[in-house]
């Protein structure tokens, strides 16, 4: 019985509650560095990192949180795992810290984790919590990995650095610019809501 | 008793919640900055010794003993600027800062003993556009330098033919320009460091 | 001479060539959601505006004066987030007091901006390029006014589109990216606009 629930929060925010498409959340971010697939794996780490200790530490603390001062406290915990993130990237991998700015900082801000918190960890038991946290990370995860993939592939004809594509290939600049982030993103959506929605007919 | 005691759930409780949730917070955060705050130091130091390395054209195994090593073997300090030796004699390194597009580029630009042809430059800092001007601490970019003098000019990326010409970057042509405008004034930044002319 | 030119140039590139919601992907999740209506729309730009104008250069005092002296720099995360939550806070308070429909057509939006990326972010972009107090809150101005900008443009293309015929998985979020996509490209011609010299 646990563990089909534990089944059930692992696997909803991978497909049928994703956060990104379904939920459309989360966005800000992490799409600026989806140019280059190292630093997308990097930040979509540090969101799942964040999410899915967050919940776990407000689940455990949810029957002591004074609700006048709930949003305080959840944005304390998630400001500090997310420093914690942003010390470790800066003393073990300087070279990605200074690429990625000040985008880890904004993991903060980034709508998933608080939406996660609010909507699960408070009503959840710890371990549940942490495994939907983590599972929400995931989606978002494999969504933003997937833009980074096409962004870098087409933009820069190679895929984590290394050449793929010969030199026959021009080089499709616009998908390392910005317009070419939102384009993609929404192509995404596109092709995923179609998908979704014949499967809905069909049913 | 009542009163007193709603009074301790309304204010004193979440005051102190607040209070002990924030101790932790900084407790942890403090804990692990000063536990990696020495490593953070280093790497700095190890990307400034090796933007030197680079603008001087000194082999060097890309770790931090690898830099550490031959930086300390090969660099010699002087006031405002460094030298190490080529196969041509006596290279010059100057570090030089000047404005981006964002905020202000920061390089390490090393010279032949004719303070005019550039033996590299590396960027120390820069904080352009990611992924359009922040291309500029790519390889191929700043090798372009390399054996040539300025005055540069820009051209479209990929069709640099004379010696005076440098790719700019797609999408980044304001921060190819400021970097073009840095590393005109490289030479005679060097000249009046070294020689006071 | 070029650091008397960077406040004005960092104010007009904020708002058009490296605009933060186009340019930099920040403050998309409200833009999305709140650009369906243009009154709804123009509230929260203006406020938007207000609060980056006023928290940028505030959190620049509270990073020069209090984090920097102590060595805290790597608390900025939650020091900048609780300052920009007091001060909307407290903005919103004020504002409720004082006048009933500032409230209605302001205030409202306050407590969504607190969590906005955008307003986190510009402090954040504004301790990485080292700006002065100036520049900083010209920054914060100009990047409002290009969030501002932004939303309106989204808003009035939309109000348009309801009479248009949307593949129905596109609709919402997806033709709403896809605007935003060539919206980028159009503001990404703005970059003729500086020159430099």
């Amino acid at each position: 019985m646990a563990k089909n629930k534990l089944r059930k929060t692992f696997m909803e925010p991978l497909g049928k509650n994703n956060p990104v498409f379904v939920q459309i959340l989360g966005i800000c971010s992490t799409l600026a560095v989806t140019n280059k697939l190292q630093n997308t794996l990097v930040m979509t780490l540090g969101v799942m990192f964040t999410t899915a200790l967050s919940s776990w530490t407000i689940s455990l603390l949810r029957n002591h949180i004074p609700s006048r001062i709930r949003m305080m406290v959840e944005t304390m915990v998630i400001a500090t795992f997310v420093i914690i993130v942003d010390i470790v990237l800066k003393a073990f991998y300087p070279d990605m810290w200074k690429q990625l700015g000040p985008y880890v900082g904004l993991i903060i801000t980034n709508c998933i984790v608080m939406g996660r918190v609010e909507a699960f960890a408070l009503q959840n038991k710890p371990m549940l919590s942490l495994v939907d946290g983590l599972a929400s990370g995931l989606g978002y995860a494999y969504v933003l990995l997937a833009i980074a993939f096409v962004r870098e592939l087409l933009g820069t004809g190679s895929l984590w650095g290394y050449r793929i594509l010969g030199s026959w290939w021009t080089n499709w600049s616009i998908m390392i610019m910005p317009p070419g982030g939102f384009f993609v993103l929404a192509i995404l959506i596109w092709i995923i809501r179609e998908t979704i929605m014949k499967e809905a007919k069909h049913a | 008793m009542s009163t007193q005691k709603v009074f301790y759930r309304e204010r004193i409780y979440p005051l102190l919640f607040m209070f002990l949730t924030t101790f932790f917070c900084i407790l942890l955060t403090a804990g692990i900055h000063l536990a990696t705050q020495d490593k953070a130091l280093a790497n700095e130091l190890s990307f400034t010794r090796k933007a030197i390395l680079d603008a001087g054209g000194v082999e060097y195994e890309n770790t931090t003993e690898g830099i550490e090593l031959a930086y300390k073997k090969s660099v010699k300090e002087a006031e405002g600027y460094f030298t190490t030796s080529g196969t041509s004699g006596t290279r010059y390194i100057i570090p030089l800062e000047g404005p981006g597009l964002w905020g202000t580029i920061s390089i390490m630009a090393g010279f032949q003993e004719d303070l005019s042809t550039f033996t590299g430059i590396a960027i120390v800092s820069q904080n352009e556009t990611p992924g359009l001007g922040a291309r500029i601490e790519e390889p191929w970019f700043t090798a372009q330098f390399k054996g040539k003098q300025a005055p540069f000019t820009l051209v479209e990326e990929g069709t640099a033919a004379t010696s005076s010409e440098v790719d700019a970057i797609t999408g980044a042509t304001r921060t190819s320009e400021y970097f073009r405008n840095l590393s005109n004034q490289a030479a005679d930044a060097a000249k009046r460091i070294i020689r006071g002319e | 001479m070029h650091e008397s030119l960077m406040p004005f140039a960092v104010f007009f590139a904020s708002i058009f060539t490296g605009n933060i919601l186009l340019t930099n992907y920040l403050g998309t999740c409200s833009f999305l959601s709140v650009s369906k209506e243009m009154k709804t729309s123009v509230g929260l730009g203006i406020a938007v505006i207000f609060v980056m104008a006023t928290t940028t250069p505030l959190n620049w005092l509270v990073y020069e004066y209090l984090l920097i002296p102590f060595g805290l720099e790597y608390l900025r995360f939650i020091v900048f987030i609780i300052v920009i939550a007091a001060f909307v806070q407290l903005t919103e308070m004020t504002i409720e007091r004082y006048s009933e429909p500032l409230y209605q057509s302001l205030g409202i939006f306050l407590p969504l901006i607190t969590v906005n990326c955008a307003i986190l972010g510009v402090s954040l972009f504004m301790v990485i390029r080292e700006y002065t107090f100036f520049t900083s809150f010209l920054f914060g101005l100009g990047s409002g006014i290009g969030w501002f900008v932004a939303i309106i443009a989204m808003a009035g293309i939309r109000v348009k589109l309801k009479n248009a015929k949307v593949p129905p998985a596109l609709e919402g979020p997806g033709i709403t990216l896809i605007i935003a996509g060539f919206m980028a490209m159009a503001f990404m011609g703005f970059s003729g606009m500086i020159a430099v010299s």
